[in-house]
């Protein structure tokens, strides 16, 4: 089944989202938080997503997680319907194809910034001996190598969100999945944060989901889309 | 995950967070710590106990003897069945004895009495001690030496006082040295009679003295029992038992060990208590860090962690907690054993404090893993945009 949908996946397309719909049953009826959303992006794009809050732009990004399923339609990531996936698979794509990065710098409190990016890898299964140059790595794209042993307590807000940054990346993703990432952040971290992903997507095919209410954000993106009443608006 | 992996983030977690911790902790190595104690410490403090409950009544001394005046075969105890006796698991000491009687005339009057031929254990085992003078030893006993231990009253009656070390006192015509009186609970019997040495008693009393009395002690109460019951095959296994008879204070035993029973129970229950309290303690301090690292849950399934991982790092910060607990009351455990032991002036044996440290870890394991399990399940099982979004 996976090949069949792999073959009607356009050439070198990374994600192809069909005739996607979220709806909820309440007393009063059904409530469509997205409607019939199509979107594929290519390896190496950064796509802005915009909207007003409640428009279902969050849910478009749980749903490209698998954080939470659609009520209809399809996901394809890579080829790979990856709607299907059961509890434990749906784990192993969050650990070796996806990262995250929230609006609200969500670090592991009490924890080093090298502890903070060793998690994914632990549970990715990376030997302990590989797992320092990794780090050393992904900080370094974001000029936080100086860092590495310093407590996340002790980071500022534009600090925190680069190493949220760094560990989506820990694990070399395919996509990254950004919700808001610069939401409170000041503009100028807020750029410094947009000058990694665009620093990113230049050094690997990784493509980037970004979430933002920010048009200057939106503006260095290689394709901004908006969602409006669930509908999503390619610009 | 991996074991080592889970183990390092697990102490890590843990040791940060010590001072929520801290108060659990202590209550489960109290408890380890009771229990080393317990099962360290309770076969000697019983076998003391023991001693001291001979004050109301020996109970862990059985009485045997042969009723001669009921046979045609006088018996008594032969060497071949003492060592029989002696080899019984639980049997402390043995003390024979001969019984005669033989007056003596004091200052014009007759006093007829008693004569007990005892060795040199019979003190040890009937808990007698000398309320004036000494009591006789094994060198009087091997020396044949003519030397008597009165009864209280027998001393008061013949002397009327107590103070008769040094006196001399005809035992059936003979002079004999008085070396002390004798003390300690005693019924009427030893207390109206004199004790002569048993070799003594066989080579200067008239007629034939027979050894047909046995006082036995045995270690601790528990051992009552079974002893009480083994003896007459033993006996029967090596000479006759006619008129065999073997008595115990049964109805002192009863009390002493219903009194044990109570000691000990409340002892445990106070423990249990403790576990208790210690595992109460693991699920509510749990329980209270998945609420409070709700977040903390959702961003590592966010990075790929599947149920069984957050399960295994809850389950075992829960491990750590309550091995870490039970690491410290083994060092407690020790200490205590140690101020105890000067205390009561006793060595306790190392492989009982070894039993009761793995017992102690084994609760330990299954408190942590008891009390743990709820709040990893409800970890392992959240949603990640739930706990993602959870303020």
């Amino acid at each position: 089944m996976n090949n069949l949908l792999a073959a009607r996946q356009a050439p070198g397309v990374l994600i192809q989202v069909t005739d996607l719909t979220k709806s909820y049953q309440t007393d009063s009826g059904t409530i469509y938080v997205l409607k019939d959303v199509n979107l594929s992006i290519d390896p190496g794009e950064i796509v802005a997503v915009m909207g007003p809050s409640g428009s279902g732009k969050s849910t478009l990004l749980f749903i490209l997680g698998i954080f939470i399923s659609p009520t209809t339609g399809s996901y394809l990531l890579g080829g790979e319907d990856v709607l299907r996936l059961d509890r434990n698979a749906q784990a192993e794509f969050r650990r070796n194809r996806v990262g995250f990065v929230f609006q609200s710098c969500d670090l592991l409190e009490n924890s080093t910034v090298y502890e903070n990016l060793e998690f994914p890898l632990i549970y990715a299964g990376v030997a302990r001996g590989e797992r320092p140059a990794r780090i050393g790595a992904a900080l370094d794209l974001v000029n936080l190598g100086h860092r590495i042993h310093h407590s996340s307590n002790r980071l500022s807000g534009g600090e925190r969100q680069r190493v949220a940054v760094a560990r989506a990346l820990v694990n070399q993703p395919q996509v990254i999945l950004a919700d808001e990432p610069t939401g409170q952040l000041d503009r100028s971290h807020g750029h410094q944060v947009m000058d990694h992903f665009v620093e990113i997507v230049s050094h690997s095919q990784t493509s980037i989901v970004v979430v933002t209410h920010d048009p200057e954000m939106a503006a260095r993106c290689t394709r901004v889309c908006s969602i409006r009443d669930g509908i999503l608006y390619e610009q | 995950m991996r074991l080592n992996d889970l183990m390092t983030v697990s102490v890590r977690q843990v040791v940060r967070h010590r001072r929520r911790y801290l108060g659990v902790v202590l209550a489960i190595a109290l408890g380890v710590a009771g229990f080393i104690n317990i099962i360290t410490m309770s076969r000697v403090v019983k076998t003391n106990f023991n001693e001291d409950l001979d004050l109301i009544g020996g109970v862990t001394v059985i009485r045997l003897y042969f009723d001669n005046n009921r046979s045609y075969r006088p018996q008594w105890f032969r060497d071949n069945t003492l060592a029989a006796l002696s080899r019984l698991n639980g049997v402390k000491e043995m003390s024979l004895m001969a019984v005669h009687t033989a007056n003596t005339n004091w200052h014009g009057q007759q006093y007829g009495f008693s004569v007990l031929g005892v060795d040199e254990a019979f003190w040890q085992v009937r808990n007698f001690w000398a309320q004036t003078g000494n009591l006789f030893g094994a060198e009087s006993v091997a020396g044949r030496k003519r030397e008597c231990v009165l009864g209280a009253e027998l001393a008061r009656k013949i002397f009327g006082s107590h103070d008769v070390r040094g006196r001399s006192l005809e035992i059936n015509n003979e002079s004999y040295w008085v070396s002390g009186v004798l003390g300690g609970v005693t019924d009427s019997g030893s207390a109206n009679a004199a004790f002569l040495p048993l070799t003594t008693t066989k080579d200067r009393m008239a007629g034939q003295v027979l050894t047909d009395r046995l006082y036995l002690r045995c270690q601790t109460w528990d051992d009552v029992s079974r002893i009480a019951a083994a003896i007459p095959a033993i006996i029967k296994a090596n000479q006759s038992p006619e008129e065999l008879h073997v008595e115990v204070s049964w109805e002192g035993l009863k009390r002493v060990q219903q009194l044990a029973w109570w000691i000990q129970f409340l002892i445990y229950l106070a423990i249990s208590a403790t576990f208790i309290l210690g595992g109460v303690g693991i699920w509510n301090v749990m329980m209270a860090a998945v609420v409070t690292r709700t977040r903390e849950i959702g961003l590592k399934k966010a990075m790929g962690a599947e149920d069984k991982d957050i399960l295994a790092q809850f389950l075992s910060e829960a491990l750590c907690l309550s091995m870490g607990a039970a690491l410290l009351g083994g060092l407690l455990g020790r200490i205590m054993m140690e101020i105890l032991g000067r205390l009561l002036g006793i060595r306790p044996p190392e492989n009982l404090f070894f039993l009761g440290l793995a017992l102690g870890f084994l609760f330990a394991v299954i408190l942590g893993v008891g009390a743990g399990l709820y709040p990893s399940l409800r970890a392992s099982r959240m949603e990640v945009v739930t706990a993602i979004r959870y303020e």
